[in-house]
Parts: structure tokens; C-alpha cells; sequence
């Protein structure tokens, strides 16, 4: 066994001596409190990825502290709650979080109460042998206590056997799986792709049922953070979610009766609508260092009127978001959907309905795989920007089925064929946003200008000198879409898709 | 990595209060600390409750790195690791010339638990021999606690003459009054004779004769852990800042 330097053990119960019972022989054990008991907040994105690394951001009045289950801890002093990790002032624990989410703000996941205390293993010369500390915290639901215990050179022996001693009683976990479990039982990790659960030979209509059932919760789960205003991701996962529940109803052709099919779809349509223009704006905004980095610092003031009009008008659109998520009308839709996909038998079957899972998701994958490659095939220096764009589109819905079914496949044989697919899929997404910013630039300079036409020179210049850079970027990026492709379309992908999706007639 | 000695070649001086002391103010700057215990009496090592590691003793020591890296022990303070040493000459010339050595096994196994020791200070042993040359051309620093008497005026009138014989650095040399009592005359005349006599050697910072420093044998600790706004623990700050920034405090 590899022992680390430091360690920490998470204890279900309050601590005291007697988990050193075992271990004394001449050395005592000092426990002293470095703090009264006070409230602190769990910090963690919404999608938990502290948790998931095993790592705990616990704020105490003015300080914020890190323990990582590798045994390593930080502290610094901070103020504030709802911020990004880069926003947090300079210190130990932001530098410790450099590889955290940088779209994603912390937020407070939970609140209880804690006291800290120090942990001094001595000899009979009261030496320290052994230096920790003892975090206890506790809930309404529940209390844990975590020890922290750090090997100081040359007291090896005494270290292995406080390890030995503490991991006897702790949980046997890695992370700090159990400081979430005690304190709070109930919380459950968000999950923007949850793992949907499909029968090789259930009815397709139940796995649109799973799928959609699966994605409206995940919406659902966003909504408070999209209202908050927490950070740009919560609509962004909102708008994933809703845009894959369109899909499976677009794309399971023949499993939904006709007139249900127009009819959800126009629903979600109007789900999504709203969020559109914030979304681009969202998008705007994040990029804006990138935007000036793009035009001279001489055409930099146009630039900025331009992105004070975005600031204005995102506060417009979220504010109508928002109006909107928290309507009463908007709450029975989504309840309404969660009824209706609550199983398969509020559902009006189509043909397709009863055919097993595994058989249905072959012949819509090579279906659109068939499409995918004829018009990429198809494309070539001359053709227009409007079959790049189409090309787009076939490869998002050639992806969102793969990534459905993907339970009931090969896990190694579909990431060797997203990789490649991504690749590509990244191309024409870029193809897309510099295509769609200039469009936008286009028409945000058209509605600046008087009824002559006439526009802000300042405003003029800026945009100018965007949509310049930006279509060269996008030429440069349709090369790179016909080379991608090139890849994708290789002997090996094009085996795979037929031993996969096509065997029956192979 | 600074080698700072502490070395008086007159006993009772101070000497391991110095080392002990100062190797604290060094941790506390943030500062990677080895102290090397080479006084036979182990004295360092006490003050920091550290037990001497019998393997020490054993001759063939410094042949073994692994061995001599595993008798260092953490002390409790952040930074600073002690050496608890009990050297014969011969394997303490060993020390100093493998410490110096880039390459040696020693120097690179001579890393804390991170990161290289910023600082190594020995507390050296009082004898006065043609072997403590080599403490004097390996150290960058060479710290002499001084109590202002007649007699320890002549033994530092020696170590300067040594210096010269040898053609030793007298740079290093970074003497300093300690355990003076200003209302003797006779500590303050000698105290204005040696400044005059020495005038690049001495340290402006002394330190006082203090209780405070004499209870370091029942606290086992460095002065400014159980007396921290005494003048004593005040002088050793000083003698650090005044070593490690040249500034002279105004106490």
C-alpha cells in the first residue's frame, strides 16, 4: 500500500478520543477547538463537479476553504456567495481551482453548521507526531465528522498507524461520497446527460417516452438558474434538453401518431423560442474579450457601443425569460409534459411504435448516416454556404440518435465513431457561428441606421472590421469542414457504421 | 541554499538559543529550515523536543544518505526540520563538503518533504580546531554570538587572527552581541571597543540577557512561542531582519 503524506478520513459519527483508543502506547492525542460552531455553505457548480472530484469548498464567515481527498487542503479569506472561481480574490484555493468549469459559478449546494479543531498526536516530550485537524459538521438531517491528518518527516511509524487506526473506522470511500451522504442524504447531483436505461428490444415508443421524460426533468432542474441569473450554462442546458426532446420527436419518426407529432412539436418550438435571442446574446457576451482581440484597438470604441447595446438587450430578453418561466401558464405546460411522458400510455402510437428499440435505432442511424455522407460527398469549393449549413444540421440529428441509443451499442465501436463525427461537427459549428455573427453584426448595424441609411461611423467601422475578419474565418473554416469530413468518411468509420447499423442486409 | 553557521569557539555564549531562534524567525518567513544539530550536547534538538536517533552516532553515517536523510525529524513548526546530529569531526567534514557538492547523493537527497531547505544552519559544536576551517569555507554566513567581556573580547581577537592565517573570507563573519546587560559599564565599553576595533564584523542588533531566553530549557520552544513581546524575542526578530534584509531595526 502507497501511503500519501496527508489524509483525510470521514467519520460518521461526532469524534472524540476513543477512535485513538486502539493506538496509544506512550503518545497522547490533543483535541483543541480552533473555532466556535458556526454556519457554513457548501460551494459547488450545479452540476457538482467539486463533488465528482472529490473535493469539498466549505465557506465560514470571510474564509472559504478546500479540502481535496488526495489529503491536500487551502484556505483563503473570501467574501461573497454566486460567484466564478476565477472572480474569487487571489489565494490558495483559487489557484487550487484552476481546472474548475469556467462557465459555471459556484454556488452554495448545502448549509449547516461546523467547528473545527486541531488534532496533535504527541509523544512523552509532548512532540507533535502527528498533526491534523478535525472538521465536525452537521445538518438538520445529519452530522459527519472529517479528520485531516498530515505526516511530519521522520514520525512515519506513528502516521501509519493513526492511517491505520482512522481508516479501520471511516468510510470506506475515496472522495468525500460520505460527507454528501450523511449531511445531506437527499441531495442529488445534477446531471446535464443522465444515463437513460433501454431494453434491447423495448418498444420505440417507451424509449421516446425514457428519453423525453429524462430531458424535461433536466430542463426542470435548470429553471431556478435561469432565473437566478446564476451563470450563462443553466439556459444553455435548459435549451440541450428541450432541443433533444424536439428531436426524438422529429427524428422517431412513426413512433408518435401524425397530428401528436405536429402538435409536441410545435409545442416545444414555442418552449424554445424565448430563449433564442438570449442565448445568442449569452454567447456575445462570453466571447467579447475575444471580439476586440479580433479589430484594431482604433475601431474598439464602435465595438463597445455595440456591446453595450447586447448588454441592454440581454437584460431585456432576460427579464421576459424570466417573467415567463415563473408564470403560472408556463408551470402547467411543463407539468401537462411530465404527465403526458410519464410512461408510454398517454402516447398516440404511430407505426413504428412497437418496434423493438435496437432494430429501430439501425435503420434510423444508417438512414441518416446514408444522408450525412451523400451531402457531404456532394460539397465542394463551389457549392453554396447553404448545403454547409444543411450538412450541419444532418450531423447534429446523426449524433443526437447516436448518443439515444447509444446504451444498446458498443460503447468502444461509438466513441471511434463520435470522435471523428465531433471533429467534424466542430467545423461546421464554428462554419455556423461566424456565418450567424456576421448576419447578426449585419443586422444589428441595419437597425442603428436612420431611415437614409446612414450609420455611426464609429458603429460602421467596428462591425466592418468584424464581418471582414469573420467570413475569412469562416472560408477558412468550410476547408477545414471538407478535410474533417475526409476522416469521418474513412474505410474504418464506414465499416463500423455498416457491421453496427446494417448487418442484416451485410 | 544558504548554509548560515552558528559558531562561537567559547562555550555558553548563546550559541544553540541563536540557532534554535533564529532558525524559527527564518520558518516563520515563509523560509524551508534544516537545522542541523552538530553540537555533541544535542542542545537544538532539546529545545525542539526532539529525541537524538541513535543511529547517528554509528560511524558509517554519512556513507548511508538514506539513513542520514531518514534521522531528520519535522519539528512542530511549519518549515522547519531538525537534524539531530551527534558528528564525530571526521563524518562532519564529510557533511560540509557533500552538503556544498550540487551533485552529491546527499545535497540531492537533502530535500523537504516539497521542496529543497531554503535554509540550513548548523549549530555547531565550540571546539576549536583546524577541521572547524572547513565550517568556515563551506557556510555563506558565519553567525558569532559575542557576550561583551575582556575575555571573550581575546577569543574573538583569535577567531579573526584564524581568518587571517588562513586566509579565510572574514566577510562571512556576521558577529553580535549577546547576553548583554547595558547597566554594566564594562559591557558597554567593551561593546563601543570592538565596534571601534571591528567595525565591519559586529551586527547593530544585540541581544539582552534575558530570563526569557534561560526558560527556553523549561519551555522547550523558541523564545517568541511562549514570550512573543518580550525584548528577547523582539532582539531575534531583529537579528533576522537585519541577517536576511540588512535592515537595522529601531527598536
Amino acid at each position: 500500500m502507497t501511503m500519501k503524506n496527508a489524509g483525510f478520513f470521514v467519520l460518521p459519527l461526532l469524534f472524540d478520543d476513543t477512535t485513538f483508543e486502539q493506538m496509544q502506547e506512550g503518545l497522547s492525542v490533543k483535541i483543541e477547538p480552533t473555532s466556535a460552531p458556526r454556519s457554513f455553505t457548501l460551494l459547488d457548480c450545479h452540476d457538482q463537479s467539486l463533488r465528482a472530484k472529490g473535493r469539498l469548498l466549505i465557506q465560514t464567515d470571510g474564509m472559504l476553504q478546500l479540502l481535496q481527498s488526495d489529503g491536500q487542503s487551502f484556505i483563503q479569506r473570501c467574501q461573497g456567495k454566486d460567484q466564478f472561481a476565477r472572480d474569487l480574490p487571489a489565494g490558495p484555493v483559487r489557484n487550487a481551482l484552476k481546472g474548475f468549469p469556467v462557465l459555471r459559478a459556484l454556488i452554495a449546494v448545502g448549509q449547516g453548521e461546523i467547528q473545527t479543531r486541531s488534532l496533535a498526536i504527541l509523544d512523552d516530550l509532548q512532540k507533535t507526531q502527528v498533526r491534523g485537524s478535525v472538521w465536525s459538521m452537521s445538518t438538520d438531517v445529519g452530522r459527519v465528522t472529517v479528520v485531516g491528518i498530515e505526516k511530519l518527516r521522520g514520525y512515519e511509524r506513528v502516521f501509519a498507524k493513526t492511517h491505520a487506526a482512522l481508516a479501520e473506522k471511516a468510510a470506506q470511500d475515496e472522495r468525500f461520497e460520505a460527507v454528501y451522504q450523511g449531511l445531506f442524504p437527499e441531495m442529488r447531483p445534477y446531471q446535464a446527460k443522465p444515463e437513460i436505461h433501454l431494453g434491447k428490444n423495448e418498444p420505440s415508443i417507451e424509449v421516446a417516452a425514457d428519453i423525453i421524460r429524462t430531458y424535461l426533468a433536466v430542463a426542470r432542474q435548470n429553471e431556478d438558474g435561469v432565473i437566478a441569473d446564476t451563470d450563462t450554462e443553466f439556459l444553455h442546458d435548459y435549451r440541450i434538453s428541450l432541443r433533444k426532446i424536439r428531436s426524438v420527436i422529429s427524428l422517431f419518426k412513426g413512433v408518435l401518431s401524425e397530428s401528436q407529432t405536429v402538435e409536441l412539436k410545435q409545442l416545444f418550438s414555442e418552449l424554445m423560442a424565448p430563449t433564442g435571442r438570449m442565448r445568442d446574446l449569452d454567447v456575445y457576451l462570453l466571447e467579447k474579450d475575444m471580439y476586440f482581440k479580433l479589430i484594431p484597438p482604433n475601431l474598439h470604441a464602435g465595438l463597445q457601443a455595440m456591446f453595450d447595446e447586447f448588454h441592454e438587450e440581454r437584460a431585456q430578453e432576460f427579464s421576459r425569460l424570466k417573467r415567463r418561466l415563473r408564470s403560472a401558464a408556463y408551470d402547467r405546460t411543463m407539468k401537462d409534459l411530465s404527465a403526458t411522458f410519464d410512461g408510454a400510455n398517454q402516447l398516440e402510437p404511430g407505426q413504428n411504435a412497437q418496434r423493438g428499440a435496437y432494430g429501430y435505432a439501425c435503420t434510423l442511424i444508417w438512414k441518416r448516416n446514408r444522408k450525412v455522407c451523400k451531402l457531404a460527398r456532394s460539397i465542394s469549393k463551389d457549392t453554396p454556404d447553404e448545403l454547409v449549413h444543411d450538412l450541419r444540421i444532418d450531423c447534429k440529428k446523426l449524433r443526437y440518435l447516436m448518443e439515444f441509443f447509444a446504451p444498446l451499442f458498443d460503447a468502444n465501436d461509438f466513441k471511434a465513431i463520435i470522435k471523428p463525427l465531433k471533429k467534424l461537427q466542430d467545423n461546421l459549428g464554428l462554419f455556423n457561428d461566424f456565418s450567424v455573427q456576421q448576419e447578426a453584426l449585419l443586422s444589428f448595424v441595419s437597425r442603428q441606421s436612420t431611415t437614409q441609411g446612414r450609420v455611426d461611423a464609429q458603429i460602421g467601422l467596428a462591425a466592418g472590421g468584424l464581418i471582414a475578419v469573420l467570413d475569412q474565418r469562416q472560408r477558412a473554416e468550410r476547408d477545414r469542414v471538407m478535410s474533417s469530413f475526409q476522416l469521418f468518411d474513412g474505410p474504418d468509420i464506414r465499416h463500423l457504421f455498416r457491421s453496427l447499423f446494417h448487418q442484416t442486409k451485410g | 541554499m544558504k548554509i548560515i553557521a552558528c559558531y562561537s569557539n567559547k562555550g555558553g555564549v548563546g550559541k544553540t538559543a541563536t540557532s534554535v531562534n533564529l532558525a524559527h524567525a527564518y520558518a516563520q518567513a515563509g523560509k524551508q529550515v534544516l537545522l542541523c544539530d552538530l553540537d555533541p550536547q544535542g542542545a537544538s534538538s532539546f529545545y525542539f523536543r526532539v529525541k537524538p536517533s541513535k543511529k547517528l552516532t554509528e560511524a558509517r553515517f554519512f556513507e548511508d544518505v538514506k539513513r542520514f536523510t531518514n534521522a531528520i525529524r519535522a519539528s512542530d513548526f511549519e518549515g522547519l526540520d531538525v537534524l539531530p546530529a551527534n558528528l564525530t569531526f571526521r563524518d562532519f567534514d564529510v557533511f560540509l563538503s557533500r552538503m556544498r557538492n550540487k551533485r552529491s547523493r546527499l545535497k540531492k537527497a537533502l530535500t523537504s518533504a516539497c521542496s529543497d531547505y531554503d535554509v540550513i544552519i548548523l549549530d555547531c559544536p565550540p571546539n576549536f580546531s583546524t577541521l572547524s576551517e572547513n565550517i568556515f569555507k563551506a557556510a555563506d554566513e558565519i553567525i558569532v554570538p559575542v557576550i561583551p567581556t575582556t575575555l571573550s573580547e581575546r577569543t574573538f581577537d583569535q577567531l579573526i587572527r584564524f581568518f587571517d592565517e588562513h586566509k579565510l573570507r572574514k566577510k562571512k563573519l556576521r558577529a553580535f552581541f549577546s547576553m548583554v546587560q547595558l547597566r554594566k559599564t564594562l559591557h558597554q565599553d567593551t561593546m563601543q571597543n570592538m565596534r571601534m576595533a571591528y567595525r565591519k564584523r559586529f551586527l547593530q542588533t544585540s541581544v539582552p540577557f534575558a530570563a526569557d531566553i534561560e526558560k527556553m530549557g523549561q519551555h522547550r520552544a523558541p523564545v517568541s512561542i511562549y514570550a512573543g513581546r518580550s525584548p528577547a524575542s523582539d532582539a531575534y526578530q531583529a537579528l533576522y531582519d537585519e541577517l536576511e534584509n540588512g535592515v537595522v531595526s529601531s527598536k
